[in-house]
C-alpha cells in the first residue's frame, strides 16, 4: 500500500458541475442544499483539487454530504466523523479535510471525540449542520432542540434546555469558532474560506432549516433577529443582508466578549473567537517522526540479544 | 547439601505488590539465560497498583520454569516457593500448584505480630504434606531494609534463590548492577548489593539443597523477550506506520513499547480519548492509505465493535489486536482466558466478514502482524490477532527472528510467514464489492465509501439481488483463505483415542502433553489452531480418525454448554465435540492435568 502517492493539481479549472455526483437524496429546501453549494463555491474558488480533498461525515441527513461531492470521502458511523479524520490528517497531511457532523453526531453520541477534536486541534474544517432535531430517524429531541418544542420521543415538547453549540465549544478551548447560517450564501462561503485558512480545528456552526419536520425554526425570511459579527479580522457581514440585519463589531481575540455573545438569546452570525497560536497535535505527532534519530530497521531484535 | 540434578524445574517468588517481585524475577532470568538457560516465565500481577500489604489480593510474584532445552509453557507443578510472608503462601496454596515434595522457604519476618496466621498456614503446608523451611532475615539486613523505606528485600530473596539455583554469586550481582545501575544512587546501590550478598549468605547457611543448573554454550543467536514486547516488533517489521490505542490491561505495554521504540522507524503513536476513537483513527489511516494497527483488550473489543463491521463494508484494511483477559465485563484484568474468540467471531451486527488469527507464542507475536498487513490488504476485511494475558507477559528464549522488513507491497511477504500459520500464500484475484479501491490522493479515483450497502460502482444501493451479490462478494473473500489453509498443526499419531484442540496460547500445553501422553501409553493425539477463522475444509476427514475430539480452552464450558471453539468447531464439523479442558480460572492450562483428563475420559 503506497504511503506516499502524490497528485498534481488539477489541470483544469474545478467547476461546481464537476463537483457534483448524484442529486442528494434531501427533502426539498432542506437546509443541507445550501451548505454543500457553500463548501463546492468555496472549493471551486479556491481550486481546490478533488482527489486532494476529503469530506468526512457521521451519520444522519448530513451524514450522506460527502456521496454528493465529486472528491474523496467517508460516509461513516454515527458521531465518529473525528477520529476518522484524525486518521486520514496523520497518514496524509497534505490533503483538504472536510467533516460534516450534524447535531447529534457533534453534541450527543460523538461528544466525546469533539471535546478531543478540538483539544488536539489537528487541521480540518469541521461542519456542523445544526438543523436543531434528529431528522433522518423522523424527529426526535436532539441535543440542540429547542425547550417544549415537541418531537416524537417527547411529544409533550422537549424536556430541556438545548445544548449551546458556540459555548461549548468555546469552554473547550476551540481556536477557532465561528457562525453562520444555511440562506446566507455569501457568508456560508466567506466563513469556510476563513476556517479553511485557519492553522487548526475549525469549528463552523451552522444552523440548517428542516423545513419537513421544524419548518417554522428559523425565520429565513427575516433577518431582524440575527446579527452578524463584524471585524477587521473576522468574516464579512453577508452582503444581501447589509442594512437588514444588525452588525455589531466584535474582535475575534476578545474570548470573554466571544462566550457573552455566544450565550445571548440572540443568534450571532461570524467569527467568535481565533487563535492561530494554539498547539496542533497532527504537527506535534509529524515531528516526532520527522526529529526522531533514525534507527536501523534490520537491527530491531538486537537490544534483545542474549 | 545435596545437589539435586533437575532437566526442568520451576519455582516462585511471591511477595507484596510494590516490593521488587517482578524486578527479582527480571533479573534472576537475565542470568539464567546467561548461562544458556532455557526459561518460561509468568508473572503474577495484582489488578491494583498498591493492595493493602500483607493481604490476599497483593499477591505479585513470578513463577520460572527452568530447562536446558525449549521449554514451550509454564509447565506442571512448583517445585520451590520463596513467600515473603504467610498470607500470599495461603493465596497461592488455593492454585493448587505445586509438587508434593515441593519445598517451600517461608520468610518468618512477620510471626512475630501475626502468630495465629502463620500457624495456620504452617498447618495447612503440614496437612498437604509440603515441607516448609523457615528462615529469618538476618538482624544487620532487616536494618537496610528499614533504612531503605521498607525497600530492598526482593534482593535479598534474589540472594537466597542464586545460593539455591547454583548461580554465581558475581554473575548475578553483575546484572543487578545492569538492571538497577543508572537509577540507584551509589549508597543505595551499595545497600542493595548487601541485601543481595547476605541473602546468598543466609542459603548457604541455612537452606540444605541446592539445585543444579549448567551453564551451556549458545549455539545460535538467541533473544529473551516476551508477547507484547515480540508483537510490537513485529508491527514495526510488517511496516506498520500507525498505532492507534486506549489505555488498557493487558494490552498497554505494546503501546509503552511502540511509544518509545516508534519514531525512529517512522510510527506514529497516538493515544486516543477512547476505544473508539482508537478504531476509528486507525481506520481513517488505513483508508489514506497508512497501515495501521489498533491494540485492545476484552472490554475495548466489545467497544470497537460497530466499526469492525464499518471497515468490513467500506472495504478499509483494519488490523485490531486483541489481548485477551479473564470476562465478561472487567473480569480479571491482569489474568489470562481465551474467552473473546465469539465476540471477534460475531460481536459486529450482520453477516460482517473476517480472519482470526491466534498466537501461540512470542514468535508468532512477531509474525502475525505480517500475515495480518497482508490478508488485509489483500481482501480489505478486518483482520484479528488474538492473543492474551499469558502469551503477552510470558518471556521467552527464542533464536533470532528473521527479519522481514516489509515496505509498501505485501506480496513480498515471504513463504515462511504463511507456513508457521498453516497457509498458503493467496493467488486467486480477489473480488470486491466495489471495483475500483483508490486512495485518496489519487489523480481521477475520487469516490465515496459508506457504510451503507452499494453496487460495484460505489453507489449507495438497497436493491435485493445487490445486498445479495455484496454479501457473496465479502463472504467469497474469506473462502479465499479457507481454500488456502493447511492442515493445521498437529502433535502425535494420526489416528488415535482421542484427539485433544485448542488454539493460540494452548499450544505448548498441548504438545508437551501429548509427549506426556506418549511416554505414559495414553493414546491420545493433539491439534492446533493458529488461525482460527475461517477453518481449513479437511477438518471432519481428520478428525475421523479419532474416537474422540475435544478441546482444551481457557474459557468457560460445560457439558450443556459448548465452550468457544467446541461450539465453532462443532458448527462447522457436526461432530460431536465437548471440551475436555474449559476452564476460566485465570490460570494457564498444564499438561499434566490435560493428560491426567484424557485418562479420565478412556476410562
Amino acid at each position: 500500500m503506497t504511503t506516499e502517492t502524490v497528485s498534481q493539481p488539477a489541470p483544469v479549472p474545478i467547476t461546481i458541475k464537476e463537483l457534483n455526483t448524484d442529486n442528494p437524496r434531501w427533502c426539498a429546501g432542506c437546509g443541507d442544499f445550501g451548505i454543500i453549494m457553500g463548501l463546492k463555491r468555496f472549493i471551486v474558488e479556491r481550486q481546490l483539487a478533488p482527489a486532494q480533498t476529503v469530506n468526512v461525515s457521521g451519520i444522519g441527513c448530513s451524514g450522506r454530504a460527502p456521496n454528493y461531492f465529486n472528491t474523496y470521502g467517508v460516509h461513516s458511523i454515527h458521531g465518529r466523523p473525528i477520529p476518522i479524520a484524525l486518521g486520514v490528517a496523520l497518514a496524509r497531511p497534505d490533503l483538504n479535510l472536510f467533516v460534516h457532523a450534524g447535531d447529534g453526531d457533534t453534541l450527543s453520541i460523538g461528544g466525546n471525540h469533539l471535546i478531543h477534536g478540538i483539544n488536539k486541534n489537528f487541521k480540518c474544517v469541521f461542519l456542523m449542520y445544526d438543523n436543531e432535531v434528529y431528522a433522518l430517524t423522523k424527529n426526535q429531541t436532539s441535543p440542540t432542540t429547542r425547550r417544549d418544542h415537541p418531537t416524537n420521543t417527547q411529544p409533550q415538547g422537549t424536556f430541556l434546555n438545548p445544548i449551546n453549540p458556540i459555548t461549548v465549544v468555546l469552554g473547550l478551548g476551540a481556536s477557532f469558532v465561528a457562525s453562520t447560517a444555511d440562506w446566507i450564501p455569501d457568508h456560508l462561503t466567506n466563513t469556510i474560506k476563513a476556517a479553511f485558512d485557519h492553522p487548526g480545528f475549525a469549528f463552523v456552526h451552522i444552523s440548517q432549516r428542516c423545513p419537513h419536520f421544524d419548518p417554522n425554526n428559523f425565520d429565513h425570511k427575516n433577518s431582524n433577529w440575527f446579527s452578524f459579527l463584524k471585524n477587521a479580522n473576522g468574516i464579512e457581514p453577508d452582503r444581501r443582508l447589509v442594512g437588514k440585519a444588525e452588525v455589531i463589531e466584535h474582535d475575534p481575540s476578545d474570548l470573554a466578549q466571544a462566550f457573552q455573545l455566544g450565550a445571548d438569546d440572540r443568534r450571532y452570525f461570524g467569527l467568535f473567537y481565533q487563535n492561530k497560536n494554539k498547539p496542533r497535535y497532527d504537527d506535534i505527532l509529524h515531528n516526532l517522526v520527522t526529529k526522531a534519530v533514525k534507527k536501523d530497521p534490520s537491527k530491531i531484535l538486537d537490544s534483545f540479544l542474549i | 547439601m545435596s545437589l539435586e540434578k533437575r532437566p526442568v524445574t520451576r519455582f516462585e517468588l511471591l511477595m507484596d505488590a510494590g516490593t521488587g517481585a517482578q524486578k527479582a524475577g527480571d533479573i534472576l532470568l537475565g542470568a539464567f539465560v546467561g548461562m544458556g538457560q532455557y526459561v518460561y516465565v509468568e508473572p503474577m500481577i495484582p489488578a491494583e497498583i498498591s493492595p493493602p500489604a500483607r493481604s490476599r489480593p497483593a499477591l505479585s510474584g513470578v513463577i520460572i520454569r527452568l530447562a536446558d532445552f525449549d521449554v514451550t509453557n509454564i509447565g506442571n507443578d512448583t517445585d520451590l516457593i520463596l513467600a515473603a510472608h504467610e498470607i500470599v503462601l495461603d493465596r497461592r496454596l488455593d492454585d493448587n500448584e505445586f509438587n508434593t515434595n515441593a519445598q517451600i522457604l517461608l520468610d518468618m519476618g512477620d510471626q512475630e505480630a501475626n502468630p495465629e496466621s502463620y500457624e495456620m498456614v504452617l498447618k495447612r503446608c503440614t496437612k498437604l504434606g509440603i515441607s516448609v523451611i523457615p528462615f529469618d532475615v538476618d538482624p544487620e539486613s532487616r536494618v537496610i531494609v528499614k533504612e531503605l523505606g521498607g525497600k530492598g528485600q526482593n534482593l535479598y530473596y534474589l540472594g537466597m534463590l542464586a545460593y539455591i539455583y547454583n548461580m554465581d554469586e558475581e554473575i548475578v550481582q553483575k546484572e543487578i548492577t545492569k538492571t538497577f545501575g543508572k537509577k540507584l544512587k551509589e549508597d543505595i546501590m551499595a545497600k542493595n548489593l548487601t541485601l543481595y550478598h547476605n541473602g546468598y549468605r543466609l542459603a548457604k547457611e541455612k537452606v540444605f539443597f541446592r539445585v543444579e543448573v549448567q551453564s551451556h554454550k549458545r549455539p545460535v543467536e538467541q533473544i529473551l523477550i516476551d508477547g507484547n514486547t515480540s508483537m510490537s516488533m513485529g508491527l514495526i517489521d510488517a511496516g506498520i506506520k500507525l498505532f492507534s490505542g486506549y489505555p488498557i490491561t493487558p494490552a498497554s505495554s505494546i503501546m509503552h513499547t511502540l511509544a518509545k521504540n516508534f519514531p525512529a522507524y517512522g510510527g506514529v503513536v497516538h493515544q486516543a480519548e477512547d476505544e473508539i476513537a482508537a478504531i476509528g483513527t486507525a481506520v481513517g489511516s488505513y483508508y489514506a492509505g497508512m497501515p495501521a494497527v489498533t491494540v485492545t483488550s476484552g472490554p475495548g473489543l466489545s467497544l470497537k465493535q460497530e466499526f469492525i463491521g464499518f471497515a468490513t463494508v467500506a472495504e478499509i484494511p483494519l488490523i485490531l489486536i486483541d489481548v485477551q483477559r479473564s470476562g465478561p465485563s472487567t473480569g480479571m484484568p491482569t489474568k489470562t482466558e481465551q474467552s473473546d474468540l465469539m465476540a471477534a467471531l460475531c460481536g459486529s451486527h450482520g453477516d460482517y466478514t473476517k480472519v482470526i488469527i491466534s498466537v501461540s507464542n512470542v514468535i508468532d507475536c512477531f509474525y502475525a502482524p505480517h500475515l495480518a498487513r497482508y490478508l488485509t490488504e489483500k481482501l480489505r476485511v478486518p483482520v484479528f490477532i488474538l492473543s492474551d494475558f499469558q502469551t503477552a507477559n510470558s518471556y521467552k528464549v527464542v533464536t533470532k527472528f528473521q527479519l522481514v522488513q516489509m515496505k509498501d507491497n505485501v506480496d513480498t511477504i515471504p513463504d515462511f510467514v504463511f507456513e508457521r500459520f498453516h497457509m498458503k500464500r493467496l493467488t486467486a484475484t480477489v473480488e470486491m464489492v466495489r471495483t475500483q479501491q483508490t486512495l485518496p490522493g489519487t489523480e481521477g479515483g475520487m469516490r465515496r465509501i459508506t457504510g451503507l450497502n452499494t453496487d460495484e460502482n460505489g453507489k449507495v444501493n438497497y436493491f435485493a439481488d445487490n445486498h445479495q451479490r455484496s454479501h457473496a462478494v465479502r463472504n467469497e473473500k474469506i473462502h479465499h483463505v479457507r481454500r488456502a489453509l493447511g492442515a493445521p498443526e498437529m502433535f502425535g499419531a494420526d489416528t488415535n483415542e482421542v484427539l485433544i484442540v485448542g488454539w493460540g496460547s494452548t499450544r505448548g500445553a498441548i504438545e508437551e502433553a501429548i509427549y506426556l501422553c506418549k511416554k505414559n501409553g495414553v493414546p491420545a493425539s493433539g491439534m492446533h489452531f493458529r488461525i482460527v477463522y475461517p477453518l481449513p475444509l479437511m477438518l471432519k476427514e481428520i478428525f475421523a480418525k479419532y474416537k474422540k475430539v475435544m478441546t482444551v480452552e481457557v474459557a468457560y464450558g460445560d457439558m450443556l454448554k459448548p465452550s468457544p471453539l467446541a461450539l465453532l468447531l462443532r458448527a462447522e464439523t457436526l461432530v460431536d465435540i465437548h471440551p475436555l479442558i474449559a476452564e476460566a480460572t485465570g490460570r494457564p492450562v498444564r499438561p499434566r492435568i490435560i493428560m491426567k483428563k484424557i485418562q479420565e475420559v478412556l476410562k
